[in-house]
């Protein structure tokens, strides 16, 4: 019970960890108050206790597609929410100081929903232990360390970021950024081939065997990059999509900030 | 040509970007309509954190309805690396989620709240 409630809590919290320790890092970097961090946190846990407890009515929406559908939507809202961030980002790139409520409320949103997706999931695990005295201890005992590991890697990568020359931490955060959000297209393509609502290919290739999404450096992958082994045509268009979108919004507003005395 | 697109660029107003992100967040997250074909049915169980069967056999380069009903009170989750699948199906509830077309294989599922016991495989042929 112990290793699994690990690896399932480790598993779920580490892609917002990852997203959390980007936006924390950018908040250094624009030299924001970090006190954003608290609400999103709050906002995430809250809301997976009210998705968690909701998951069941949920999922009897939309024929049973509820789950999936809203899912989805999230995705997609953190995926137009880190456009945003990151277009204020460039934005505010030489002190500017401007938009900074709106690129503050995007980053809270975008954890908050980044954290109640996962974190939902988790809530649902650790209530089927309430009443199971023996086992909850060891339960939540794996959680506390999955949850302690999975901050461990986002806190580790913060001070990797914060690191770099002054320079170069904006554009491998954006990029970092644009990657993740791609990523998110893609889990959200997936979701919506597993509702049935949009159609499904065979998949375009199998890079299982050189890594698999199983491992350790394959779940860091998915986290980070949107690895997957297994992707369907749809599914490697959208990451596409979305990266593609994201990289020209960037550059252009790279050209516009560069443009402005 | 580098100045062309920087006049373009000084030329084009800020709100035109905006538009440009509303635009493309709009072509993004509209879905497309639901295929209203009809798919081959499969059912699975969960009992006492086992699946039944714990080996299905689907036909290949199909998609499939996959119906997996929970009989335990506790929730479990399904979940396929090799699927690309994962659905929260509460104590009591009947989830649908579809799967394929896959090319003949095994692709192994397993109850993520309860690995050890919870296991099984497709079997496409």
């Amino acid at each position: 019970m112990l290793l699994t409630s690990v690896i399932l809590v480790l598993r779920e919290v580490l892609e917002a960890a990852l997203l959390l320790s980007i936006l924390l890092a950018m908040s250094h970097y624009l030299e924001l108050k970090t006190r954003w961090i608290f609400m999103a946190l709050a906002g995430g846990i809250l809301g997976s206790m009210v998705y968690g407890a909701g998951i069941g009515t949920v999922s009897d929406t939309f024929d049973g597609m509820g789950q999936e559908l809203l899912n989805a939507t999230m995705q997609f809202a953190i995926y137009g929410l880190l456009l945003l961030v990151g277009i204020l980002l460039i934005l505010n790139r030489r002190g500017e100081r401007r938009y900074l409520p709106l690129l503050q409320w995007s980053m809270v949103l975008a954890v908050t929903l980044a954290t109640l997706r996962e974190g939902s999931e988790v809530y649902v695990y650790l209530m089927a232990f309430r009443y199971q005295a023996d086992l909850l201890q060891s339960v939540l005992l794996g959680a506390f360390i999955g949850g302690g590991i999975g901050f461990s890697i986002g806190a580790l990568f913060y001070y990797l970021l914060v690191g770099l020359p002054r320079k170069r931490r904006l554009i491998v955060a954006l990029t970092l950024l644009a990657l993740v959000a791609a990523g998110l297209c893609l889990q959200a393509t997936q979701l919506l081939e597993q509702a049935d609502w949009l159609p499904a290919q065979s998949p375009l290739w199998d890079s299982s065997a050189v890594l698999s999404e199983n491992s350790v450096l394959g779940q860091l992958s998915y986290a980070l990059l949107g690895y997957e082994a297994t992707p369907t045509r749809n599914v490697v268009a959208a990451y596409l999509c979305g990266l593609l979108l994201m990289t020209a919004l960037l550059l252009l507003a790279w050209a516009k900030s560069r443009s402005q005395p | 040509m580098e100045s062309r697109i920087k006049r373009w660029l000084l030329r084009t107003d800020p709100r035109n970007l905006a538009v440009a992100v509303v635009v493309a967040l709009v072509v993004t997250l509209v879905p497309a309509l639901p295929a209203q074909a009809a798919h081959p049915e499969f059912q699975l169980e969960i009992r006492d954190h086992l699946f039944y069967p714990s080996v299905l056999k689907v036909p290949a380069n199909t998609k499939v309805r996959l119906i997996v009903i929970n009989r335990d009170t506790t929730p479990e989750e399904f979940e396929s690396y090799e699927l690309n699948r994962e659905k929260v199906i509460m104590g009591g509830q009947k989830a649908v989620i579809f799967i394929g077309p896959l090319a003949p294989g095994e692709y192994p599922f397993f109850g993520e709240f309860n690995p050890k016991t919870a296991q099984g495989k497709v079997i496409v042929e």
